[in-house]
């Protein structure tokens, strides 16, 4: 891209010019509001201005007087040679400190706002789970969690317990104008009544190592009569295709951050490509063998579906050879991921071997 | 300000060659084991000057990568260790300790008609503590880098499988050494002023320092004990920061903040007092409201205690704590604003040169604006929240240490230069570097509030395609910034071989750094020299004399 827009700068900007664009607001400066915080909006908008004011003021006196007062001659004096105007100087301390004190004012009022929950949104309380690097939701009324992406009904206030089960994160939708650190150790909420039907991102905004920018949840708002459908409840094992199928989604949700399915083992091993998990013989999928450490000793065992099982419930237990060092994984008990999703999981992996 | 004009020893210089502290000796001890100020504040200048290009080549790879939402040159794990990289290195080794210690170094004894600083060894110890601080950071690097950004916050600095106890004790050496700069020019600044030099008629870069020494002084020890818990619970784990062992992630920002928002103005102080100091001398007329630029260096040393909060406020704090810390920070608006508008003013009517310091100079005045103003934005509470840990604070953040700081120091370096080394730069390209910089900087950081504002968190390695647009605009700047960077490293390192002999008062100053010799002698003034007219009198300039270039 960089070497196209040195050689070819028209096509570069064509390029760049189809890139989706943000829904932005009228400004151009915030993107489209979509809760009730009206008041970031009104309070940046009027900052802004008086920013650009105040700039304007300062930028002008400066050229006037760079082009007015500039030096022609080595000895020219300077025009003035003022050092003090008391009304100029109170006037110049008072008027910005009462801005200021407006913008105080108004800004902790907005502040108090986001921070008072009402009753109406803590009987709406969703739960969001942030860990090395995804979200998973826990919703009101409803038994099943999604990860990577939520769902919620417009015009309905819902508040948000936040939990880390790590490092710190934060919990950034733009478009609703809330953010909130999670913080491992402690609960935090978060509240806001989304207004407008359509899908926002949610971003991880406090850095949380290597896949801080990959931590990211779609946020869908749905009418009343399609949030009753529940959704994001698409788990199905009916038939081992259906399992392989949601297995996949579960891998995208949850695992897809380390693991990748075409072969190549970065952060952590690979489940598909000529060193998968699984591999075909004679028609038969069958697990390969592994090179694994277990209490320091180095062992070959069978990827069965024991093994598998034993690595995602209790990953330190057998390290794969390659990432001893580096086992980064956290495990995940059964509140995480329920029996039956893992087995969707594994047949899924089953799906990929070659 | 005029003295009993010291005849110095011109008489004796004109029949032999004149001796100078470059010149008065020769060989690596006599630099190594140097205790002249002078040689120490060039010894700062070199090693701050590469921290700094090693630091803009890491800002560049960050650029090239973010040209495409997908990344374009590194790993995440890569690119995470190169931002860290980028920022501890501006931070800790170069725009803390670049200004007190090369032009403070330099400019500060000569400002006070003094032979040297109070305590000569413990500058040069300052100076090795900062080398042996770069040396741990370069080790780190060497040792499998570390990516916890230049704020290390808890638990994943604790849980990294990286280098962070290495750099941790290099910060905690590189904090001596910004203690001990400080500790140097307190004292010195009361008890080696020149007979007749009283408080009020001390230059304001002067001023400027001295309110840092408090802040270097008070605030560093905190940072020294937070890097040393942090090794300490990586090591030992006790249960201070990690929240699996009971300890509270939050009191680490908590600390880190106490220590680093007084540290922004450790960084910004220094440059306030070369801005005040050059607005003075190329406008040739005495400082718009001296007293009250003076007192607002101390009033924001004092209330930038108060409100380090601003840094949490999505943290989770309690609303009467937000309340506080919001309000204080809008209060510290004020004494900024009163600056700006007293340098405005003091151009207003002025003489006006327009050579390369003051186009620096000029560059500063409208950007640090917009740093402040921004900072301005920032905080109001409900927009913070939305704002918060986004592009707009790391644009921010970059017009006042990038756009305000370096370009002070630069315009102070211009300024100072011909009283360092005795000559002068190409002129012609100075001018060109500086209208580079300015408008390579803007391109770089104005379409970083743009997407900010839109939601781009920092610290990406990729990003959602959207904002590719803000991200192109931005490295297409960066590039342009660095040439304007490297044009302006090459025609100063030249001048030091072609340049032309600098005037002994090359600008017209009428402190007491312009009335030493060019380059000063080895302890500065032959006879003390005495004080006796109010301080930026031009009135008893001998321009004649100086011819100074009207740019
Ligand atoms: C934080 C990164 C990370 C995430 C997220 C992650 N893993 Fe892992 N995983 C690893 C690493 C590193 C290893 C290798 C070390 C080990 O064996 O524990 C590993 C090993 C494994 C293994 C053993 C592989 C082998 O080749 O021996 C399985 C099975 C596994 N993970 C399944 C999962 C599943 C299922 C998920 C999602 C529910 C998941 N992992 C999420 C990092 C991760
Ligand atoms: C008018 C004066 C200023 C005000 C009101 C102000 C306000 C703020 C606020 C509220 C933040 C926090 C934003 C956030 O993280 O959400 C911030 C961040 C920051 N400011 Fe300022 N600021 C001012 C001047 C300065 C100056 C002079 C400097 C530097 C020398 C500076 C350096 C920084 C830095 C480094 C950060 C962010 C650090 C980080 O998170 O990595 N600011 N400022
Ligand atoms: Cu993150
Ligand atoms: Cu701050």
């Amino acid at each position: 891209m960089l070497a196209q827009l040195i050689q070819d700068p028209a096509k570069a900007a064509a390029a760049l010019s189809r890139a989706p664009k943000p829904e932005l607001d009228a400004y151009g400066q915030l993107p489209k509001l979509a809760s009730t915080f009206d008041h970031v909006d009104g309070l940046f908008y009027f900052t802004y201005a008086v920013c650009i004011f105040f700039f304007v003021l300062i930028l002008g006196v400066l050229l006037f007087s760079v082009v007015k007062y500039r030096r022609k001659t080595f000895d020219q004096p300077p025009a003035s040679n003022t050092t003090h105007n008391t009304p100029l100087e109170v006037v110049w301390t008072v008027i910005p400190l009462i801005i200021v004190m407006v913008m105080f004012a108004w800004g902790f009022k907005g502040c108090l706002d986001m921070t008072t929950v009402p009753q109406a949104a803590s009987q709406n309380t969703y739960k969001a789970t942030a860990m090395q690097w995804n979200w998973t939701f826990t919703y009101p009324n409803h038994p099943v969690k999604s990860s990577g992406a939520v769902w919620l009904e417009v015009d309905k206030p819902a508040q948000f317990l936040l939990e880390s089960e790590d490092v710190l994160h934060a919990f950034y939708i733009p478009s609703m104008r809330v953010k909130r650190d999670v913080v491992p150790g402690r609960y935090q909420t978060v509240w806001f009544t989304p207004t407008q039907c359509g899908e926002f991102h949610l971003f991880c905004a406090e850095y949380c190592g290597e896949q801080h920018s990959q931590m990211y949840a779609k946020v869908h708002v749905v009418t009343a009569e399609e949030f009753a459908k529940a959704p994001w409840n698409t788990f199905d094992d009916s038939t081992p295709a259906l399992a392989a199928k949601s297995g996949e989604n579960i891998y995208k949700a949850l695992c897809s951050a380390c693991h990748t399915v075409n072969g190549q083992s970065v952060l952590a091993p690979s489940w598909g490509g000529d060193k998968g998990l699984f591999t075909k013989k004679d028609g038969n999928v069958v697990g390969r063998a592994r090179q694994v450490v277990e209490n320091g000793q180095a062992k070959t065992v069978v990827a069965d579906e024991a093994y598998i099982r034993e690595s995602i419930r209790m990953p330190l237990a057998k390290l794969a050879a390659d990432f001893a060092a580096k086992a980064n994984m956290n495990a995940f008990g059964p509140d995480k991921l329920s029996d039956r999703e893992l087995n969707a999981v594994i047949e899924y992996m089953k799906s990929l071997a070659q | 300000m005029t003295t009993h004009a010291p005849i110095l020893d011109t008489q004796k210089a004109k029949s032999e060659q004149p001796k100078n502290y470059l010149n008065c000796s020769s060989g690596f001890w006599s630099w190594a084991g140097t205790l002249d100020h002078k040689r120490i504040g060039i010894m700062y200048l070199i090693g701050t000057g590469l921290a700094f290009l090693a630091g803009g080549l890491f800002a560049l790879l960050v650029r090239l990568h973010l040209w495409e939402p997908n990344g374009m040159l590194f790993t995440n794990d890569q690119y995470n260790e190169i931002f860290t990289l980028h920022g501890a290195f501006m931070v800790f080794l170069f725009v803390i300790p670049a200004i007190p210690g090369s032009l403070g170094n330099m400019i500060l004894p000569l400002m006070l008609g003094a032979k040297d600083v109070a305590l000569p060894r413990l500058n040069l110890l300052s100076f090795y503590l900062w080398v042996m601080g770069a040396v741990l950071a370069a080790l780190a690097i060497v040792l499998g880098g570390f990516d916890t950004g230049w704020t290390f916050y808890a638990p994943y600095s604790l849980y990294t499988n990286k280098a962070v106890v290495t750099i941790g004790l290099g910060i905690f050496l590189l904090g001596f050494s910004s203690i001990f700069t400080g500790l140097n020019f307190i004292v010195t600044t009361h008890k080696l002023r020149a007979p007749g030099l009283t408080w009020f008629r001390m230059p304001l870069f002067v001023w400027a320092l001295y309110a840092t020494a408090l802040l270097q002084v008070l605030a560093t020890p905190v940072l020294g004990i937070t890097v040393l818990l942090v090794a300490f619970e990586r090591l030992y784990h006790i249960g201070i920061f990690d929240p699996r062992l009971g300890g509270d992630p939050v009191l680490f920002e908590h600390f880190f903040w106490f220590y680093s928002h007084p540290a922004v103005y450790i960084m910004v102080l220094p440059a306030f007092g070369i801005i005040s100091e050059l607005v003075s001398v190329h406008s040739r007329k005495p400082l718009f409201g001296y007293k009250l630029i003076a007192f607002s260096s101390l009033a924001i040393a004092i209330i930038s205690f108060l409100v380090w909060g601003h840094h949490m406020f999505t943290s989770g704090q309690s609303t009467y704590a937000m309340f506080a810390f919001s309000f204080l920070t809008f209060f510290v608006a004020i004494p900024t604003a009163i600056k700006e508008f007293s340098w405005v003013a003091t151009i207003w009517k002025g003489s006006i040169a327009l050579n390369s310091p003051m186009l620096y100079t000029l560059a500063f005045l409208i950007i640090f604006a917009i740093g402040g103003l921004t900072g301005v934005i920032l905080g109001a509470l409900n927009v913070d929240l939305h704002l918060h840990d986004t592009y707009f604070v790391v644009a921010h953040f970059h017009y006042v240490m990038m756009g305000s700081i370096a370009l002070a120091f630069f315009a102070g370096l211009h300024h100072w230069w011909p009283k360092m080394f005795g000559v002068m730069y190409n002129e012609t390209l100075a001018k060109i570097a500086c209208v580079t910089i300015f408008v390579g900087f803007n391109v770089t950081f104005l379409p970083q509030f743009e997407m900010g504002s839109q939601g781009m968190p920092r610290r990406y390695a990729t990003y959602v395609p959207e904002f590719q647009p803000y991200h192109s605009a931005s490295t297409v700047g960066a590039i342009i910034l660095g040439s304007g960077v490297a044009l302006m490293v090459s025609y100063l390192v030249a001048s030091l071989f072609i340049g032309k002999k600098a005037m002994q008062n090359q600008w017209g100053g009428v402190t007491l750094d312009w009335l030493t010799p060019t380059p000063p002698p080895l302890e500065n003034f032959a006879h003390a020299p005495k004080v006796t007219t109010e301080v930026y009198d031009y009135s008893t300039l001998d321009l004649k004399s100086t011819q100074t270039p009207i740019g």
